[in-house]
């Protein structure tokens, strides 16, 4: 029988876990280089999450404009229960693909600390805002709801989105360690890969059979999406925050066991054995190069989180495109963000794949351009694919594109993918940092750095595929073309700005300490 | 006939930002014989190491390696030495035989394999040759830094903290590369914590202390006591 103390036990170890949860806020936040910069960054993240809650309701457009924009409310009414859910969805995918959800200190830092599962679960709570993704579905839904609502109901309508993205990232966290518990059992590798494609083939069944929008309606979020914009709304939030409540306390419990099963997936990659290859003849380039994009490719596909990410990157959306059945103007938005998606994977700190093996590549008789050349090629390469599945997705869901869209479509995935890697390569070079990515719930740089980055991104991406957007409704095939060309230019100039700097001896050797932590 | 050591170090000073991690060293260090690298944490060994492998340019100062002038000529001096860092110093997602044949294929060697095997047998890696370094314990990864700087049979082997963590037969290895350098007329540079073993290994040493050189002398005057007052 339980004893009467064990609530008030369970109580007071949340609380310890709170307090712990805040020491390591609290020390992350004493490491962060640019405090100044950070400041200034969170308060635009907070100013754009007002301008996206409020602006789209002061939309005030007449004629043309004014039934264009009829229309869009119109058909994003029906949708806002779907939007939500995808949220959902997105909170598991994110906590999934990052092996439970990002880590406060690293495991190594954190291996000699008494930090509790609690602890690891309040933290990657904490930090699941900091995520590109997460931050545009936010936004998105804030956008969709201010613009679909009317007057009194916007500010409870409003209260319901904050609430529901609250108990949304919970349950996603929840899942994403629940999963990550199945993953660390003898065959659970096995087991998350068959359920992820069996749940694929599922959605893609009802989606052929045009039974998976009334499985969106039927779900509660179609309630919630109703209940926001009348006199129940107060229910509903509450409602949601005691279920996002019990979904913070819940989670803890896969959060203990999965932590307490060893990492099996990444003990496998760590004790990996990759028969003798021999050397490579090249088609092109010298044998140097080509030795050097392997050992630089093999870090990338070596890696758990990189390579899981990757798959999620370039798999996910391009499935949203393929069964939602995106149009052209949408599909230009997504190579941006997908390829903003893999630099942060690590091309934003692009040396750390070599990590303390750093002075040791430093030390081999091969020139600084050839190396910065190869991973800057490796890089790329990974946005290209990436973003290149989300385009042949949609291509295969709409067909070949009119030739204006189509040049479009072109123009703006080389030019996202060459402005994301001139951005990289600068910032590796500008701010390295010492990282391990051994874990999947490892970053590149630290979580408020990578905020920065992820939302940099995102802006720039976002208002170039907007151009592009605007530009493919013309009627000269050409325009998109000539539009990229200034684009490619400047990225190209900052691209080779970084090169030289990494040519400079003691640049490279500020990098290379620095990434090495000697 | 003028004879030129094959490491020659001329006041050298190494600036990071505010901090001088190497102010006013002098060095030099012939071939045939294996030089220890002495002193206290932060004393500058490594420092000191990574301006001869190459890898930091120094900020003032003439150094020479292998007739390789380290300012003008990074990647002459990085083809002439074999550098042993003192941290990590591997790849994480590369396995051993990777590493063996990008350092021997960019150093233009032939017939590398048969050598590469037996250096990891040696260090008795042989049985890990195609397994990822990340999951390596510390001595196998410091056992493995060994191997790659010899592998080339460079001029100038730099072995900095080559027995942290180490067990005996993995030291012993270590002795032997050092005494194979020393015979086919290799300049070798050995920085350690360890006296015994700098003893044991090297017939001469210098010691270093906050980024000078203090003593340079036969190893085997460096007692106990003389190079306790050295460090203080």
């Amino acid at each position: 029988m339980p004893s009467s103390t064990e609530p008030a036990r369970a109580t007071s170890r949340w609380v310890d876990a709170l307090r712990d949860t805040g020491h390591l806020v609290a020390f992350r936040a004493r490491t962060v280089r640019r405090r100044g910069a950070a400041i200034a960054g969170a308060g635009v993240v907070l100013l754009l999450t007002l301008v996206f809650a409020v602006g789209p309701a002061d939309i005030d457009a007449g004629g043309a404009a004014g039934d264009v924009l009829d229309t869009l409310v119109d058909a994003l009414s029906g949708n806002v229960g779907a939007a939500m859910a995808a949220t959902l969805l997105l909170s598991i995918l994110s906590a999934t693909s990052s092996g439970g959800g990002r880590e406060m200190l690293s495991r190594s830092e954190a291996s000699v600390h008494p930090v509790s599962p609690r602890v690891e679960h309040l933290g990657a709570l904490a930090l699941a805002p900091l995520n590109l993704a997460w931050l545009i579905q936010v936004w998105g839904l804030l956008a969709v709801v201010a613009l679909v609502t009317t007057g009194d109901a916007r500010l409870g309508a409003q209260v319901v989105v904050v609430t529901w993205v609250f108990a949304a990232t919970a349950l996603g966290q929840a899942v994403g360690w629940a999963v990550e518990g199945v993953r660390r059992t003898p065959h659970g590798v096995l087991v998350v890969r068959a359920t992820g494609v069996a749940l694929a083939l599922v959605v893609g069944a009802l989606h052929l059979t045009g039974r998976l929008r009334p499985v969106v309606d039927a779900l509660p979020t179609t309630w919630l999406a109703g209940a926001m914009q009348d006199d129940r709304w107060p229910l509903a939030a509450l409602g949601l925050l005691a279920l996002a409540v019990t979904a913070v306390a819940v989670g803890g419990v896969p959060a203990a066991w999965a932590l307490g099963l060893p990492p099996r997936e990444e003990l496998r990659v760590q004790s990996g054995v990759h028969e003798a290859r021999p050397v490579p003849e090249p088609r092109w380039g010298s044998v140097d190069r080509t030795l050097l994009r392997r050992l630089d490719r093999g870090s990338v596909w070596r890696s758990v989180g990189m390579r899981r990410g990757l798959m999620v990157l370039g798999i996910g959306p391009g499935l949203v495109a393929l069964v939602a059945g995106l149009e052209w103007g949408t599909v230009l938005l997504l190579p941006g963000l997908t390829a903003s998606g893999a630099a942060l994977l690590f091309g934003v700190n692009a040396w750390c794949l070599d990590g303390k093996g750093m002075v040791w590549r430093e030390t081999l008789p091969v020139s600084a351009a050839d190396v910065f050349d190869v991973r800057a090629l490796v890089v790329a390469e990974c946005m290209a694919v990436v973003s290149g599945v989300t385009i042949v997705l949609a291509l295969l869901r709409n067909g070949l594109p009119p030739l204006t869209t189509g040049v479009a479509v072109a123009a703006c995935w080389l030019v996202v993918v060459v402005q994301v890697l001139a951005i990289a390569m600068t910032w590796s070079i500008r701010s390295p940092y010492s990282v391990d990515l051994s874990s999947p719930r490892a970053t590149p740089a630290p979580h408020a750095a990578m905020a920065g980055y992820a939302g940099r991104l995102s802006l720039v991406t976002t208002l170039t595929a907007m151009l592009f957007t605007g530009l493919a409704a013309l009627p000269w095939a050409w325009v998109p073309a000539a539009a990229a060309l200034p684009f490619l230019a400047w990225s190209t100039h900052r691209l080779l700005r970084a090169r030289r700097r990494w040519l400079v001896g003691e640049q490279r050797a500020r990098v290379v300490l620095t990434v090495a932590a000697v | 006939m003028s004879h030129t050591p094959a490491v020659v170090v001329r006041d050298l000073h190494v600036r990071f930002g505010d901090v001088e991690a190497v102010s006013g060293v002098d060095l030099t260090a012939d071939s045939g014989r294996a030089t220890a690298l002495l002193g206290r944490n932060g004393a500058g060994k490594s420092t000191t190491m990574k301006v001869l492998a190459g890898v930091v340019p120094p900020t003032s100062g003439a150094v020479t390696v292998a007739g390789h002038d380290a300012a003008t000529d990074a990647l002459g001096v990085k083809r002439a030495v074999g550098y042993c860092p003192d941290v990590g110093g591997l790849v994480p997602r590369a396995t051993p035989w990777e590493h063996l044949q990008l350092s021997a294929r960019l150093r233009r060697m032939g017939d590398w394999e048969e050598r590469g095997r037996d250096l990891l047998e040696r260090f008795e890696l042989g049985d890990v040759a195609h397994r990822v370094v990340g999951g390596f314990s510390h001595g196998m990864s410091r056992r493995l830094s060994v191997v790659l700087a010899a592998l080339h049979e460079p001029a100038v082997l730099l072995l900095d903290e080559p027995f942290d963590g180490v067990d005996p037969l993995g030291v012993e290895a270590t002795l032997e590369v050092v005494a194979d350098a020393r015979a086919r007329g290799a300049c070798v540079l050995l920085s350690t914590h360890l006296r015994d073993l700098a003893l044991e290994a090297c017939g001469e040493a210098v010691v270093l202390r906050g980024g000078n050189r203090v003593a340079a002398m036969q190893a085997a005057d460096l007692t106990g006591e003389a190079y306790r007052a050295l460090l203080d």
